[in-house]
């Protein structure tokens, strides 16, 4: 069996998994989510009537099922709130927080590195010491508590970006930048351990020995460290998602963290299910696909297992 | 490398200073508030009063000002503290105990238990346990005992990958060995020798695996999804909407929750690289 049928065959199996494992979460959580979406003056009668129009009230297997086919097909129901169509309303705010996540996970891949590379380099330098002491505070601050200081320094005090626009480039340079600097402290402690770890093994020295420079080792170093880092930014997507849609509410950026702020507010809860259920997915995709890329550069990883 | 190790018992004092002088404020704010104050009823809560919306620091009466809803704001972050420590020391040792019990049951020789063991682990570890608990709790509504369980809920796979390895590892140790080959129960294995042998890994990753339920707990807080409205979270997000009048709130509630963070991510990584039996070979290059 070839590695990537191997891989998707286990993605498929993980992701039918948890999609299953969300549903039973859901149903066998206490308290009533009709009570909740009707408020408490609700009465009996208002409530299950509403349940059945949700269709909760038919029998498990088969919410189970039209749950599972209406994810795949891409139909999850309309809005409680808009009663539009969940997919069209996640269409409408998935551009923004594309852009957010990607550039924040590029920038972060880059800078960690570099800095992670360059701190290694310059183990117990000055250099090392103030690429750790920033890491080690960025990483103290969660984006929610990041987001409002940066915007209160470089927005309010500085007046150098604008706030609570969105449209133009400039207006993500402070989301980003408050996705970028955790993200970016997490790959460069990786980096730099990794790099630390793999730079004293003998086939190092013995390049060193053939007469190769500098260069070239931490080149070939740095690629047998590539599938740690990779697995970091793998494990942290999921926090790096969640982060994004954290950020926009904060920056007031029309995304899907937003649009999951408004439904959280609004109890609008088939719209909740719609973001988390898709962010899974994605989250699983990127995984598996990082977890491939990961063994294709490295075999002895699969091996492992 | 003499330097490298005194820098990491540098990072477990810091780190231990910091958690220790967060606990002493936790402890001070129980006695206080049970002491002084003789409120039984609800002895942990600032009360609202809105009245004394937004008073400036340094002010008579509240040292460090008041908040949105006229709450002292000294009041808001030992009660935010005690609820962020209490919340998170729960969590922690819950997924801890059913990692040990998982991670121990999928390291057996039973292929009908370790198999199942192994796959529900990595299937949960691979779980975005931070969007779960969004859904979760946006369903279940602001409830104490919710948050617990889907934040244990998620937590308890990297416990029960470290106590697996870990066991693989203490097995074919030769002491164990003999005492399997002198007759040890199963019981007596698991008492007398994995939990001792497991106890110290598992400890380094409870102070990690602190920091991050502690900043699961205040996303979901700022989200409004949190257990408590003393939550760092929730205070976060009521301090951003006065940010233009009022930054100090959101200042101080920031730092607060970067100092316990910070604190515990220094003593977890400081204890890990002090016990990495790597770390002992290189330092006796």
């Amino acid at each position: 069996m070839s590695l990537f049928f191997n891989k998707l065959m286990y993605f498929l199996v993980t992701v039918f998994l948890s999609l299953t494992l969300i549903f039973f979460l859901i149903r066998f959580a206490p308290g009533d989510p009709v009570a909740r979406i009707l408020g408490p003056n609700a009465k009996m009668e208002e409530i299950s009537k509403y349940r059945e129009q949700l269709g909760l009230t038919r029998p498990l297997h088969i919410q189970y099922f039209s749950y599972l086919t209406g994810i795949f097909r891409g139909d999850l129901g309309n809005s409680l709130y808009s009663k539009k169509k969940i997919t069209t309303l996640m269409g409408e705010h998935f551009l923004p927080t594309l852009t957010i996540a990607f550039f924040s996970i590029l920038l972060a891949f880059v800078f960690g590195v570099i800095f992670g590379t360059l701190s290694g380099i310059y183990k117990s330098k000055t250099f090392d010491h103030l690429a750790r002491f920033f890491s080690i505070t960025s990483l103290s601050f969660p984006v929610f508590s990041l987001g409002p200081v940066l915007v209160y320094l470089m927005a309010i005090k500085l007046k150098l970006f604008p706030v609570s626009e969105w449209g133009q480039l400039k207006h993500a340079i402070l989301p980003v930048l408050t996705l970028v600097i955790p993200l970016g402290a997490i790959i460069t402690k990786v980096t730099r351990n990794k790099y630390l770890e793999e730079v004293n093994v003998p086939w190092v020295e013995f390049l060193r020995a053939k007469g190769m420079d500098d260069r070239g080792v931490n080149l070939r170093v740095l690629k047998v460290c590539m599938p740690t880092i990779l697995n970091i930014v793998g494990i942290q997507l999921s926090v790096v998602l969640a982060g994004t849609m954290i950020t926009e509410t904060i920056f007031d950026i029309p995304g899907m963290g937003m649009l999951l702020f408004e439904s959280i507010q609004n109890r609008d809860y088939p719209v909740i299910q719609g973001i988390i259920v898709y962010s899974t997915i994605i989250y699983m995709a990127i995984y598996f696909t990082v977890d491939f890329i990961n063994e294709k550069i490295d075999p002895r990883i699969g091996q492992k297992k | 490398m003499s330097f490298g190790i005194k820098n990491k018992g540098l990072e477990i004092k810091l780190g231990g200073g910091i958690v220790l002088l967060y606990l002493c404020w936790a402890l001070g704010w129980i006695i206080y508030s049970y002491f002084m104050k003789g409120n039984l009823t609800a002895p942990y809560n600032p009360v609202p009063n809105l009245k004394t919306e937004l008073v400036a620091p340094f002010n008579s009466n509240y040292i460090l000002g008041t908040d949105v809803y006229g709450r002292s704001l000294l009041e808001m972050l030992s009660a935010g503290l005690l609820y962020s420590f209490g919340i998170a020391l729960l969590v922690s040792l819950i997924s801890g105990f059913i990692g040990l019990v998982i991670g121990q049951l999928s390291a057996g020789d039973k292929n009908i238990i370790k198999i199942p063991s192994d796959m529900l682990t990595n299937l949960i570890f691979v779980f975005p346990s931070i969007l779960i608990a969004i859904l979760f709790m946006s369903i279940v509504g602001q409830s104490f005992w919710g948050l617990v369980f889907v934040l244990s809920f998620t937590g308890w796979p990297a416990y029960a990958k470290i106590v697996r390895t870990e066991v693989l590892r203490v097995k074919n140790l030769s002491y164990v060995e003999c005492s399997i080959a002198s007759g040890i129960t199963s019981m007596g294995l698991f008492f007398k020798i994995i939990i001792p042998a497991v106890l110290p890994v598992l400890l380094v990753h409870l102070f990690l695996s602190m920091s991050g339920v502690i900043i699961a707990e205040a996303t979901l807080g700022f989200l409004g999804l949190g257990g408590s409205e003393f939550s760092f979270g929730a205070g976060l997000s009521s301090a951003k909407t006065v940010l233009l009048e009022a930054p100090h709130i959101t200042i101080l509630f920031s730092l607060a929750l970067a100092g316990l963070i910070m604190g515990l991510n220094l003593l977890g990584d400081g204890l890990r690289d002090f016990m990495d039996p790597r770390n002992k070979i290189r330092a006796q290059k």
